[in-house]
C-alpha cells in the first residue's frame, strides 16, 4: 500500500492543488485566529471556506463544494460581518490599501490566482473520480422503492439528492423545524423588549 | 476501504483536519472577543465536515456527503441563534469580551 502512495505523489494535478489548498487553509485559519482586528479574521475566514471549497471539488464533491460556497463563504460569513459591523466600533484597516498600491496589486494577483485555482480544481475533480462506487460509477445508480419500482440517478448531485431524499427523509424534515425554530428563536433573542424602548432609547446603540 | 481519493492519500486529508480542528480549539480558548469564538467553531465544524467528505470518498458510499448537508443546516441556525444572543448580550453589557460576562458567578 506504501509504494501505491508514494507512487502517487508524483506529478498529480489534484495533490498538487491539495497542497496548494491545504496551505491556504492553515495560513488563513492561523489568521483567523491570531488578528488583532475581527474584521480581519472574518475575510481569512472566507478565504478559509473557499479553499475549502476546492478540497472538496478536488475529491469530486461537488454539491458539497457548491453548498461550502454558497452556504458558508456566503450566507454565515454575511451574518457574522453584519454582527460585526453593528458592534464594533474600530476603523476598518482595509481602505489602507488604497496608500499602498504595490501591495494593492500583489493582493489582486493572489486573489485572482486563487480563484483560478479554484476553478481548476473543481474542474479536475470530475474527471479524477474514478471510483465505482455507491454515488461516484458514471453510470446510474438505481434506488429501489417499494411499490414504484426503482429511480435512477446519475452524477453527484443527483446522488446526494436521491440520497437525502429517500433515505434522510426524516431528518431532513426536522432539519426544516428546527430552522424554522431557531430562527424564530433568533428574532425573539435580538429584539428589543416594547417596554425598555423608552428607557433606552438614548443610551443604546 | 480505498487508501487514496483522487490521488491524495486519506492520511493526508484527515491530517489536515486535525490541524483545522486544532486551530479552531485553540482559537476558543485563547480568544476573548465572543464574535471570534464563533468563527472558531465554525473552523471546528469545518473540519468535521472535511472528515466526513473523505470517509465517504474513501468508503464509496454517499451517506457522509448527505450528512455534511445537514451538519451545513446546524451550523446556519447555531450562527443565527448565536449571534442574536451575541447581539442581546452587547446590548446588556455594552461588550464582547467573554471576561466582562460574569452574571452567572457565585
Amino acid at each position: 500500500m506504501d509504494e501505491i502512495i508514494y507512487m502517487n505523489l508524483e506529478s498529480s494535478p489534484s495533490f498538487l492543488l491539495f497542497i496548494f489548498f491545504g496551505t491556504i487553509i492553515v495560513i488563513t485559519a492561523l489568521s483567523v485566529i491570531f488578528q488583532k482586528n475581527p474584521v480581519v479574521s472574518a475575510v481569512s475566514l472566507v478565504f478559509t471556506f473557499f479553499a475549502l471549497a476546492g478540497i472538496y471539488g478536488i475529491m469530486g464533491a461537488l454539491f458539497i463544494a457548491t453548498m461550502q460556497v454558497l452556504v458558508y463563504a456566503g450566507a454565515i460569513m454575511v451574518l457574522i460581518v453584519f454582527v460585526l459591523m453593528l458592534l464594533s466600533q474600530r476603523t476598518e484597516t482595509l481602505s489602507r490599501y488604497r496608500e499602498y498600491p504595490i501591495r494593492l496589486v500583489l493582493l489582486s494577483v493572489f486573489v485572482f490566482g486563487f480563484f483560478f485555482l479554484l476553478y481548476s480544481a473543481l474542474t479536475t475533480g470530475v474527471p479524477h473520480s474514478d471510483q465505482m462506487g455507491k454515488g461516484y460509477a458514471l453510470t446510474e445508480y438505481s434506488y429501489p422503492i417499494q411499490g414504484t419500482g426503482t429511480v435512477n440517478v446519475k452524477g453527484n448531485v443527483a446522488t446526494v439528492g436521491a440520497s437525502t431524499y429517500l433515505d434522510y427523509i426524516l431528518p431532513f424534515e426536522m432539519i426544516s423545524i428546527l430552522l424554522l425554530v431557531a430562527v424564530l428563536g433568533a428574532v425573539i433573542l435580538a429584539k428589543k423588549r416594547l417596554t425598555e424602548v423608552e428607557q433606552t432609547k438614548d443610551t443604546v446603540l | 476501504m480505498n487508501q487514496i481519493v483522487n490521488g491524495i492519500p486519506i492520511s493526508y486529508i484527515l491530517g489536515l483536519a486535525g490541524i483545522l480542528f486544532s486551530i479552531g480549539v485553540l482559537g476558543v480558548l485563547i480568544r476573548r472577543n465572543i464574535v471570534i469564538i464563533f468563527m472558531s467553531v465554525e473552523l471546528i465544524l469545518n473540519s468535521v465536515n472535511l472528515v466526513f467528505v473523505t470517509f465517504s470518498k474513501a468508503l464509496s458510499h454517499i451517506s457522509g456527503e448527505t450528512i455534511v448537508f445537514f451538519v451545513m443546516a446546524i451550523a446556519a441556525a447555531e450562527a443565527a441563534v448565536g449571534l442574536a444572543l451575541v447581539i442581546a448580550i452587547f446590548r446588556h453589557k455594552k461588550s464582547t469580551n467573554v471576561d466582562e460576562l460574569q452574571s452567572m458567578r457565585w
